[in-house]
Order: C-alpha cells, then sequence, then structure tokens
C-alpha cells in the first residue's frame, strides 16, 4: 500500500459548510473510494483551517505555491486571479437557486477557454465549485419600499457595494467579522449579506429586520488542487478525486440550502422580523442601480478578457432556466 | 566612517551608528516617507469618520487602504528599526559576553546578523515572482465599479524594505567583525 | 524526521536562540523556514511561505490601526495628559500601598471599553503609566509587569475581537459573550489589585524600587481644584472616544485615528509639542509599529510551519478521541489553551483548537457562552507566557531605550500577573455564575 501524504487549508474555519463537508463528505468518500479500489493507496490527511496555513484572498497562491496540496479557493476574495468567476455579482436579482448557479458556471468553465485557464494559470486544477445562498437585506429598520433605505449606511463591502449605490442609501465597508460592530455601534444601519453567513455573525440580534429581497445566490469558488502534485498522482488517484469533489459538490450545495431554510427560521423564533420585498419594489431596487453588468463585462474586455460573453451566456443560461430577471444586465 | 580605534574597547554593538557609505541616510529617508505615511492614515481615517457622520459621504476604500498600507509602512521603516537597535531581542547572554568576553560577543552578534541577513534574501528571492505576477495581471484590492487601488506599489515597497533590510544586516556583520578585530589588534 | 520531532526540535531550538540573543521574529522566520523545509523537501515551498506571510500576515484593517494607537500614548505622554493624572492618582491612592499600580489596572479597565485589541492597551500604558510609576519610586519589574498584565483586560471587557471570533466558531450570540466577559473582567482586575496590594504589603521589595514606599510630604499635597484641573485633558480625551464609540459615530478599531487626532490637539494647545517634538514622536511611533509588526509577522509564519506539521491538530485530536469525563476535559483543554499560547498567538489557537472541542463541550452539555469566556481568559494568559508573549515584547519594544530592563526582566515582572490570571481561570472554571450572572 502506497501512502500519499496530503495537506487541505481553508482560509474558513469549518463553520462554514464548504470546509465542513471536506471533512465530512470529500475526505472520508475519497477514502471509500480508493478503498474500494483494492486499497492500493491510502491518504495521510493534514488538515488545516480557519487561516492558519493560509489566509483568506492567498488561497490559490498556497495551494499553487505547494504550502498545501488542496483546499477550498474562495474566488470571491481573489477577484483579480478570476476576474470572470466573479459574474454572478454583477448580475445582482438573478436567482436564489444555488444549484443553477454553481451548475451554470462550471458550464461556462467547461465551454469558455478563458474560465478555465483562470485556474490551470494558477498552476491549479478545479475539482468542483460552491455558491453562497441568496443575499438578503438586514436592517435596524423596516423595509417595504426603497424609499426606506434614502440616507440609511449599509454595509456592503466589495462588489455588493454596487448593489447600494443608486438606492439612496450608502456603502459602507466592512466584513461578516465586524458587521455586528458596526450596526450596533451605529457605524451602519444594516447590511447585505445571505442568511448562513449572518446567523454566524449574529446580524439579527442587533438588526432585527430582516427583509428577503433575494439579490441571488453568488458563486462564491470551489475546491481546487496543485496541479504539479495532481498531475504526478497515478490516474486511479486522480479519479478517486474527482469522484470525491464531484461528491462533495452536491452534498454540499444540498447541506448549504438546508441550512439556509434552517436558520432563517431560527432567526424568526430569536424574535426576528422576517418579511418580503414586493416584486415591483424589487424591481425598483433593480432599476435604481447603475448598469454594473456592462462596467463589469467592460473592465473585463479592457484587460483582453471575454467578459461580455460571459455576461451573455450567464444571463442566458439564467433566463433559460426560468430565471424572471428584474433586469437585463447585458444592456 | 566607523569609530576611532580608540573607542573600540567601549563600544559594544553595532547599532544606532553612522553606517557606511552613508546608508543610514538612505534608510533614515526610508523611515521619513513610511513616518508621513501613519499620519496620512490617521487624516484618512479621520476624513472618514467625520465625513460618514457630518456628510452622509464616507471615504470609499479607507478599510482597504489602511490594510495595504500597514504593509507598506513596516517594510519602509524596517531597515531603519533595525539600523536603531529595535528589533526585539533578549539581552542577557550578549551583556554577559559583552562585559567578559567582548570579542566573542562581537562574533556572535556578526552571526546573528549574517542570519538575517540570510533570512532576508530568502523572503527576497521568494517575493519576486508575487510582484511580477501583481503587475501582470494588475491586481487591486477594492472591486470593479467601487473603490479599486494598485497592489503592485506596496509589493515593490515590500520588496524594497527587504532590500534596505538585508544591506543593514550586512553592514552591521561587516562593523561587527571590524570592532571584533581592533579589539584583536588592541589586545595584541 | 516526522513532522512532530521537526514542531517539537523546533521549539527547543526557539528557546536556545532566543536566548543567545538571535533577534525574536528573525529566529522565528528561521525555524519556520527550516521547519517547513524539512518537513515539506522542498526550500522553494518553505521560502514561498515566508513571503507569503510578509504579504498578508498584518494587511488587515485591525493590525493598521496600531500605530495610531501608539501614536495616542506616545502623544498623550508627551502632551503630560498621563504625567498630570497619575500625580492625581498618587495622591489620591496614596493611602493604599501600590496604588498608581491599582490606578493603572482602573485605567486599563476603561481603557479595555475603548479598544478590542490587547497590544494596543499594551503599548499606550508602557508609555503613559510607566515613567510615571518609575517616577514615584516604583521598581521597574513591577511597572512593566502591571501593565502587561493589564493589558488583557482589552479582550475581556467588551468589544472584544477574540469574543467575535468566538461567536463565529461557536455560533454563539456575540452579545451575550460580551456581556459574559463583563463581570470576569472586572474580577481580573480586582484580582490584579488585590496582587498589586498584598505584593505591596508584604514584599514591598517586589513593587518599591527602595523597598519602601516613596511618601508624599504634606506641604506639597495638591489642591482639590489644581486635581480636577489636571485630570480635565485625561477626562476629555477618554470621554470623547468613548463617547464617539457608543454614539456610534465610529468603531474601537477606528478609535485609534481619532483618539491620535484628539491627543495632538490636546498636546498642541497646551503647547508640548514643538515640530521637533512632534516628529521625534513620530518616528518612535514607527520604530514601535515596525518592531511589533514584524515580530507578528514572523510569530504567523511560525504559526503556519506548525500547522503544516500538524502537531497542534494531532494534539487536538488526540484529546478529541480521549473519551475523557467532564473534568478532566476541562483540565486538559485549559493546560492544552496554555501550553500552546506559549508560542502561538491568541486568534490561532482558537481556530486550530476550537472546532473539534466545541462539539466535545456541546456533547458534555456545557454552556458555551461560559465555555467562551473561559477560552478567551485562557488564550489571553499566552500573551504573558515565554517565550512568545506578545504583551510583553509589545512593551519591550514601546519602551525601547526610555526604560532600560531587559526582556526576562519584563517575564518576570510580569509572573504575579501571570498567576493571578491563573487563578482567576480556576474561579471562572468552579463558579460558572461568575459568567452567567448578567445573562437573561
Ligand atoms: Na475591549
Ligand atoms: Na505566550
Amino acid at each position: 500500500q502506497q501512502v500519499i501524504k496530503l495537506t487541505a487549508a481553508a482560509g474558513h474555519p469549518p463553520t462554514f459548510l464548504w470546509v465542513k463537508t471536506i471533512e465530512d463528505t470529500f475526505i472520508p468518500e475519497l477514502d471509500k473510494r480508493l478503498a474500494a479500489g483494492g486499497n492500493k493507496y491510502k491518504v495521510e490527511w493534514t488538515r488545516a483551517w480557519g487561516g492558519t496555513l493560509v489566509k483568506l484572498g492567498s488561497e490559490s497562491k498556497g495551494i499553487a505555491d505547494g504550502v498545501a496540496d488542496m483546499g477550498i479557493v474562495s474566488t470571491i476574495f481573489e477577484a483579480p486571479k478570476f476576474p470572470l468567476q466573479n459574474v454572478s455579482y454583477y448580475t445582482p436579482f438573478g436567482t436564489e437557486d444555488m444549484e443553477l448557479v454553481s451548475r451554470t458556471v462550471a458550464d461556462l468553465q467547461r465551454t469558455m477557454p478563458a474560465m478555465a485557464d483562470a485556474w490551470t494559470k494558477n498552476n491549479l486544477v478545479y475539482l468542483g465549485g460552491m455558491s453562497l445562498d441568496t443575499y438578503h437585506i438586514w436592517t435596524k429598520f423596516p423595509l417595504t419600499k426603497l424609499e426606506d433605505l434614502q440616507g440609511k449606511k449599509i454595509s456592503a463591502p466589495g462588489p455588493s457595494a454596487n448593489w447600494i449605490r443608486g438606492t439612496g442609501a450608502v456603502a459602507v465597508a466592512g466584513n461578516l467579522n465586524t458587521y455586528y460592530e458596526d450596526i450596533k455601534s451605529g457605524v451602519s444601519d444594516g447590511a447585505l449579506t445571505f442568511v448562513t453567513g449572518a446567523w454566524g455573525a449574529k446580524l439579527h440580534e442587533v438588526a432585527p429586520y430582516i427583509t428577503k429581497v433575494n439579490i441571488g445566490s453568488q458563486f462564491a469558488g470551489g475546491i481546487a488542487m496543485n496541479k504539479t502534485r495532481f498531475d504526478r498522482l497515478p490516474p486511479e488517484v486522480q479519479a478517486a478525486i474527482r469522484g470525491a469533489a464531484d461528491a462533495w459538490t452536491a452534498q454540499y450545495a444540498k447541506a448549504q440550502a438546508a441550512a439556509a431554510a434552517t436558520l432563517m427560521q431560527n432567526m424568526l423564533q430569536a424574535g426576528a422580523k422576517v418579511s418580503e420585498l414586493s416584486e415591483p419594489e424589487r424591481k425598483r431596487w433593480a432599476d435604481a442601480l447603475s448598469p454594473v453588468g456592462k462596467t463589469w463585462a467592460a473592465d473585463a474586455q479592457g484587460k483582453g478578457l471575454p467578459g461580455s460573453e460571459v455576461l451573455n451566456a450567464y444571463s442566458a443560461a439564467l433566463v433559460k432556466a426560468g430565471t424572471k430577471m428584474p433586469r437585463d444586465w447585458t444592456k | 566612517m566607523g569609530e576611532a580605534p580608540r573607542e573600540a574597547a567601549a563600544v559594544h554593538d553595532s547599532y544606532d551608528r553612522a553606517l557606511p557609505f552613508g546608508m543610514h541616510r538612505v534608510f533614515g529617508a526610508m523611515n521619513v516617507l513610511g513616518t508621513l505615511w501613519i499620519l496620512a492614515l490617521m487624516v484618512l481615517i479621520n476624513l472618514d469618520v467625520f465625513g460618514r457622520n457630518l456628510l452622509a459621504a464616507p471615504v470609499r476604500g479607507v478599510t482597504e487602504m489602511v490594510s495595504l498600507s500597514i504593509v507598506g509602512i513596516v517594510f519602509l521603516q524596517l531597515a531603519d528599526t533595525l539600523r536603531t537597535g529595535r528589533f526585539t531581542r533578549a539581552d542577557i547572554l550578549l551583556d554577559r559576553l559583552k562585559r567578559t568576553r567582548p570579542a566573542l560577543g562581537d562574533a556572535l552578534q556578526a552571526l546573528f546578523h549574517l542570519v538575517g541577513l540570510a533570512l532576508m534574501v530568502v523572503i527576497l528571492l521568494a517575493s519576486w515572482a508575487p510582484l511580477a505576477e501583481a503587475v501582470r495581471i494588475r491586481e487591486y484590492v477594492g472591486a470593479v465599479g467601487d473603490f479599486q487601488a494598485p497592489v503592485w506599489p506596496v509589493r515593490l515597497i515590500t520588496l524594497a524594505g527587504l532590500c534596505a533590510t538585508a544591506l543593514c544586516f550586512a553592514l552591521l556583520a561587516g562593523m561587527d567583525i571590524r570592532r571584533m578585530l581592533r579589539r584583536r589588534e588592541a589586545a595584541a | 524526521m516526522s513532522s512532530v520531532t521537526i514542531a517539537l526540535g523546533s521549539l527547543v531550538l526557539m528557546l536556545v536562540l532566543i536566548y543567545a540573543g538571535l533577534h525574536v521574529a528573525i529566529t522565528l522566520g528561521l525555524l519556520s523556514f527550516i521547519g517547513v523545509w524539512l518537513i515539506r523537501g522542498d526550500a522553494g515551498v518553505a521560502a514561498n511561505l515566508l513571503a507569503q506571510a510578509v504579504s498578508d500576515a498584518i494587511a488587515s484593517h485591525i493590525f493598521g490601526v496600531v500605530p495610531l494607537f501608539v501614536l495616542t500614548g506616545f502623544l498623550v505622554a508627551r502632551a503630560d495628559v498621563g504625567k498630570d493624572a497619575f500625580e492625581v492618582a498618587n495622591q489620591a491612592f496614596r493611602r493604599i500601598r501600590g496604588g498608581l499600580g491599582v490606578a493603572t489596572v482602573a485605567a486599563n479597565a476603561v481603557f479595555a471599553a475603548i479598544t478590542g485589541i490587547s497590544i494596543a492597551s499594551a503599548a499606550v500604558f508602557s508609555r503613559v503609566a510607566v515613567p510615571q510609576m518609575l517616577r514615584f519610586g516604583y521598581q521597574p519589574k513591577f511597572a512593566v509587569g502591571v501593565v502587561a498584565g493589564s493589558s488583557v483586560l482589552g479582550m475581556l471587557i467588551p468589544p472584544s475581537l477574540l469574543m467575535i471570533l468566538y461567536g463565529f466558531l461557536s455560533e454563539q450570540s456575540v452579545g451575550d459573550l460580551f456581556t459574559a466577559g463583563i463581570v470576569p473582567g472586572l474580577l481580573l482586575a480586582f484580582a490584579f489589585s488585590v496582587a498589586i496590594v498584598l505584593m505591596a504589603w508584604g514584599r514591598p521589595s517586589l513593587v518599591y524600587r527602595n523597598g519602601e514606599v516613596q511618601p508624599i510630604a504634606d506641604e506639597a499635597l495638591m489642591p482639590v481644584g489644581e486635581m480636577l484641573r489636571k485630570m480635565v485633558p485625561i477626562v476629555l480625551l477618554i470621554g470623547m472616544v468613548l463617547g464617539g464609540i457608543y454614539a456610534g459615530f465610529f468603531t474601537a478599531t477606528e478609535a485609534g485615528a481619532v483618539g491620535a487626532l484628539l491627543a495632538l490637539v490636546i498636546a498642541v494647545l497646551r503647547r508640548k509639542l514643538t515640530w521637533r517634538s512632534f516628529w521625534e514622536v513620530l518616528t518612535e511611533t514607527g520604530h514601535v509599529t515596525v518592531a511589533v509588526s514584524f515580530l507578528i509577522i514572523c510569530a504567523s509564519i511560525y504559526t503556519r510551519m506548525l500547522a503544516m506539521s500538524g502537531t497542534p491538530q494531532a494534539l487536538v485530536e488526540w484529546m478529541a478521541a480521549a473519551g475523557l469525563g467532564v473534568a478532566a476535559f476541562l483540565l486538559l483543554y485549559v493546560l492544552l489553551i496554555l501550553l500552546l499560547g506559549t508560542i502561538i498567538d491568541s486568534s490561532s489557537i482558537m481556530l486550530i483548537v476550537l472546532p473539534l472541542m466545541l462539539p466535545i463541550a456541546q456533547q458534555f452539555g456545557l454552556n458555551l457562552i461560559w465555555f467562551g469566556v473561559i477560552t478567551v481568559v485562557a488564550v489571553e494568559v499566552g500573551l504573558l507566557t515565554p517565550p512568545f508573549g506578545l504583551s510583553v515584547y509589545v512593551i519591550k519594544s514601546t519602551l525601547g531605550k526610555t526604560v532600560d530592563i531587559s526582556l526576562g526582566d519584563i517575564f518576570r515582572g510580569t509572573a504575579p500577573f501571570t498567576l493571578t490570571m491563573l487563578v482567576v481561570l480556576g474561579l471562572l472554571l468552579v463558579f460558572p455564575q461568575l459568567s452567567l450572572v448578567l445573562l437573561k
């Protein structure tokens, strides 16, 4: 029996399901497959989650350099290296169907060389993707119409700032670690985020009005392996890793969707006031924003990347799957 | 350049004095830039606080700028911090050697500075690629459509700071060795 | 050579090299480089790991404001704001032995409400409190010990970055955690004060330079009016910063910048600042920030090497699998954290230990809020323990050449406070009510 030593790493701790499912699904599944394949190979794992080995934002480099062999790459925190993977952030008010988002991005990565190249150029093998549950808004104040946002400060860092500008509210920087204090102290009046993240940050304690806006599920990254290391592995081990990664992808999507539903219930029980933004108001919100899709595509084109093509294909795929987009971001 | 041989016996380390080739002025100048940068940070954050509260106009990108800045500041000032002897260390053994076996103390200091030099060179060699990459892919902090700032200037400053610190380690080691030799001469 | 051997070997070498006088940061960087090289069999990987840490270990908003907290402390000292406050405190507490020590602890408890990071407390009070305690006849070792010890209050009294991190990892309410930290924080401050007074009576040589109190002659006493006048600047400064945070104008992270600006204004108004001295303060701020930050970068490199070796993970997994009873579990858990605390920084310890320990704590039906308080206090002991005690290093850097005290003496001066912390940790373990009383 040949022992293969692998180090897995992630910038997030296992509180996040994409990390937890590596422990609970990917690793056992791989062990199972290798055992089923005649026990010729065995993987000995070293696990380093929570940024103890590679930090959030440096995951791809850590894996590419061989500091870790494989792990989670959060493309949302590495936009300069994975510009096209972030298309969903520039087509807001899309779908709440995480599976659809993951599948669409996976298809694009298969069909568009520029998207697949982002991984190989960084000496990575992409094994499977993950999406975040749809973004909603947590506020200190009730929100039923767009005007309620007027003059408010909303925590919305990075690309999500584009979902605030134009609404009359001001986007304030921050991250899941700072939202709680920011809102509690009054630095902001609310935050745009997703249910599973909001639960971790306990946002409902300080911003009890949860308005379901459904800004859309977002592609967040995936599981990847150092390419040099992967290419040197025996083919049956490679196949087992790919199989385990597929199992991870499916299990993560299922677990994340279930968690989003449960945690929303938990927040409701903890006293949060949950409501849904009406469809006309949702459209008004989308219409108030600048043409973020076009801006993004132009930026990518400027760097010699097929931004428009990816934007068009992504939007078309969502619409084809039955998503009613309140605004066409390709225009 | 350097101290008179007569003083050598009293001098126990190479810190906080003029460096060969006037390099202390170069490191000092880098230090000044870092100092001004700290002041700029103070102004920037206060602008954001006041803008946000009084004019409902936060300064976008402060968080990102602060995160990037601290790295730039540290590496701009690293060489001068080393030169002035502010790198934290335990002095118990070195202090005893200074009293009892000064030449051995000099030799040990030289060795330590050479180790520091080696470590800086290692980091330097591994820092070229990320700089080149940052330039090539036009790496930025922030987001498209929102605040964006390029990363390469800070990577470049880091590299320059590492170079300066490596050089500083080398010069300090040279001064240690020269002091040790002078001590030998004086004893002979 | 197994990874565990490499990790343990590096630990022994660390003690040797630090004692021999190699710069602490260089020691950590060097051992990590060799360690990763041996673990991975590839020097290139090791070099890349170092370079990566150089660019991302301190690249955060939270570290970014450290120089501003340092600057605040230096300006408060330069403007004689600290001096005046300590003159008043010295007179007000003159009937209590070790009075200025108690005053420093109390001031730290107030400052803890301003900042969520302990190194900010350590940096500010090294320059504000230590010279004043020396001026009034206290032992240098004692003065730095008080500052190091009470710097840990910053993480217990809200706001606290470690509590927020724990809240994330454990899915507990951050608000409840903050509330739960208040009584233990005040208890710790009280325990420090008791320890100071006991030392001052029982072993005055530990507290006073000549082994005895420096008395104040009656004719030298300030009238009440003068005392009030001397307190105005410090009360204004702290009041405005605290008020600003609680009114929602800025966060505890931004408080460093606002505090520095206010201190600057006060220094200018009091005509205590020339261009030249302002420049000196800024340069000094830079040197302290850099020494501390570079240390943090290298400590992060060392943590990554340890994570790569899998040693801490193996320890935690071994504990998880040991099938312990609840008392043994808690005891071993605290010991494990204290052990890791000697070499690893606070948040890394929590990230390494909690994912495996929380489910066990849950199985035992332990209250996770209380468990969080225990965790944070145990983790914070690590700020004070050698070889890598961050608060002690911050104090050493901040004092620079103003006070001649060796690293070893700072650790020795801190020891009584470390012991006090362990006693309080024991109390918190035995009486969960201390943490939970304010909840519900
Ligand atoms: Na605090
Ligand atoms: Na320690």
